[in-house]
């Protein structure tokens, strides 16, 4: 039953985040979960040192709030100073970061939290953590939460999907069109800011990035058709999280490392997979040309 | 006859330079209608202060003496097509498609119309053959057929164009142009953003010339003069020396149709 839980807790997380990383990386924003999951520290602490609890709503509160506004300065830096996207996700994640652990060193004397627990979450320990309903048995609490965001995100993402294709693949005349791009643009942050934060808390802050640009990028190399590279990406993070699991089982080691490497073997298998392919595609042109000139 | 297009003391500045300056001028409709300037001179930044793709500092436009809210599905605007990534993984219809989606509500399905209109403007810019295509595997000239495609398909009054001849070869070139006589043809009026001087006589009826203010605006026949064009363009040799030799070609057609 162990092994269900898991594995059921990395293939949410899985879905949730491939979604929303086809549209991340056609946009040039994957790393946007990286400075998501970092920059929630000061929400955490702050809220922490509010709340004085380690209960998991305010923490969520606090950690969805410096998502925002790590979108917002994000977004701010590039529109309005006119710096480059990636340098706007550099300074601005590192500087909220940086805020997060200076708070954590001054309130560290007497507060039980350190960074470890904020920001490494440990996908193994998801079964212990139980929920009962009405005194019956349901399931680790994680699941729950990652469901709800799955359903949350999924359907967000359906009610939208037009309009989010089209401010991704084409901004200005989505505009032109009357469509508010900034509008959509903080709706797929918003999304990707409460992913990001229930996410990582249940499987770490490292696999939610992979999680969030691999399978995307191995769905990218494969398909045309961006329908099916959202189902592409589902896919190859659902079974990224049934292998890595079982690779972890045998090897006795670190289940998000493995999924990790697991999703990056996807990519390297994708890769070549094409490059194969293209070369078996020019010499065929190659052939047909030599048949047609005699 | 309502003007196409006024814009009244329209001011866009970026970072403290402005990048078009108190434009004010009131367009006709029905035409063919050239925006001219050299380089960094705001055409494309007056495209998109008049689409409110870009907020303009000061000023205002009107089209059909209308705000653009109330007339929004009655003008396209055709981005430059470098503006997008070609890697986009949609398919020449996909895209097209998108031409349809503003009148749509968030939920709807494509009609039968809208399929119609999607046939149909694919086939009045030759790419039917290529409808299931990947758009990453176009070339230049089939990419901004596609960009035309959605445009003819969201059947508006007014087009604004951004560089549609940028990039494409010679029978593109051509086919566009007859597409958008035709289109005048039916009443329709195209803004077109162009930076060909040799071209744009036989191109434009009317002219929009730019240098982050407004030289001039009028019938090509009055407008495209040597004072006109040099106060345009002046100040770079090579775009000086261009103007001369079409001034010195002036009086031969340089297109034979």
């Amino acid at each position: 039953m162990i092994d269900f839980w898991i594995i059921l807790t990395a293939s949410l997380v899985a879905t949730t985040t491939a979604i929303l990383g086809c549209f991340l990386i056609m946009r040039k924003m994957a790393m946007i979960g990286d400075a998501i999951s970092h920059a929630v520290l000061p929400g955490i602490v702050i809220a922490y040192y509010i709340s004085h609890s380690r209960a998991s709503f305010p923490i969520l509160i606090g950690a969805a709030a410096s998502g925002m506004v790590v979108t917002y300065l994000i977004q701010f830096f590039h529109q309005k100073v006119k710096l480059q996207q990636d340098a706007s996700i550099g300074i601005s994640y590192t500087f909220l970061f940086a805020i997060g652990i200076i708070l954590i060193s001054l309130f560290s004397g007497n507060v039980d939290l350190d960074q470890d627990c904020v920001l490494y979450g440990e996908i193994a320990y998801v079964p212990l953590d139980n929920l009962s309903i009405g005194g019956l048995y349901a399931g680790p609490r994680q699941v729950w939460i990652l469901g709800t965001t799955l359903i949350i995100i999924s359907t967000s993402v359906i009610v939208a999907y037009r309009k989010l294709v089209l401010t991704t693949f084409d901004p200005a005349f989505a505009s032109a069109m009357g469509i508010s791009v900034v509008l959509w643009q903080y709706y797929l942050m918003a999304g990707v800011s409460l992913t990001t934060v229930v996410s990582f808390e249940s499987v770490g802050a490292v696999l939610v990035i992979a999680f969030l640009s691999g399978p995307a990028a191995t769905a990218f190399l494969l398909t045309k058709d961006f329908k099916k590279m959202l189902y592409l990406a589902v896919g190859f993070g659902i079974s990224a999280s049934i292998l890595g699991y079982y690779t972890a089982v045998w090897l006795a080691g670190s289940i998000a490392g493995a999924i990790a490497t697991i999703i990056g073997l996807q990519f390297a298998i994708a890769f070549i997979y094409i490059q194969f392919l293209k070369k078996a595609r020019i010499s065929e042109t190659l052939e047909n040309k030599a048949l047609t000139e005699v | 006859m309502k003007p196409s297009v006024e814009t009244h003391n329209l001011t866009v500045i970026y970072d403290k330079k402005p990048a078009i300056w108190n434009i004010d001028f009131t367009l006709p409709t029905g035409k063919i209608i050239g925006i001219m300037g050299p380089n960094g001179s705001g055409k494309s930044t007056l495209l998109k202060a008049i689409m409110g793709i870009i907020e303009p500092n000061i000023g205002y436009s009107k089209l059909f003496d209308q705000d653009l809210e109330d007339v929004r599905n009655k003008v396209s605007y055709v981005p430059q097509r470098q503006s997008v990534d070609w890697d986009f993984p949609a398919s020449v219809w996909d895209v097209v498609a998108m031409g349809r989606y503003a009148t749509k509500g968030l939920f709807k399905r494509l009609s039968k119309e809208d399929h119609r209109m999607i046939e149909e403007s694919l086939n009045k810019v030759n790419m039917t053959p290529f409808t299931n295509r990947q758009i990453s595997q176009l070339s230049g000239g089939q990419q901004q057929r596609v960009f035309l495609a959605r445009a003819l398909a969201q059947n508006a009054d007014l087009y604004l164009m951004d560089e549609p001849f940028v990039g494409v070869d010679a029978a593109t070139e051509q086919a566009i142009i007859n597409l958008l006589k035709s289109m005048r043809d039916e009443g329709k009026t195209l803004l077109v953003v162009h930076h060909d001087l040799h071209t744009a006589q036989d191109y434009f009826e009317h002219m929009v010339l730019l240098n982050s203010r407004l030289v001039a605006e009028g019938p090509t026949s009055e407008v495209f003069t040597k004072d006109i064009l040099t106060e345009t363009y002046g100040g770079t040799l090579t775009t000086l020396s261009k103007v001369a030799s079409v001034l010195q070609e002036k009086d031969f057609p340089m297109r034979h149709k």
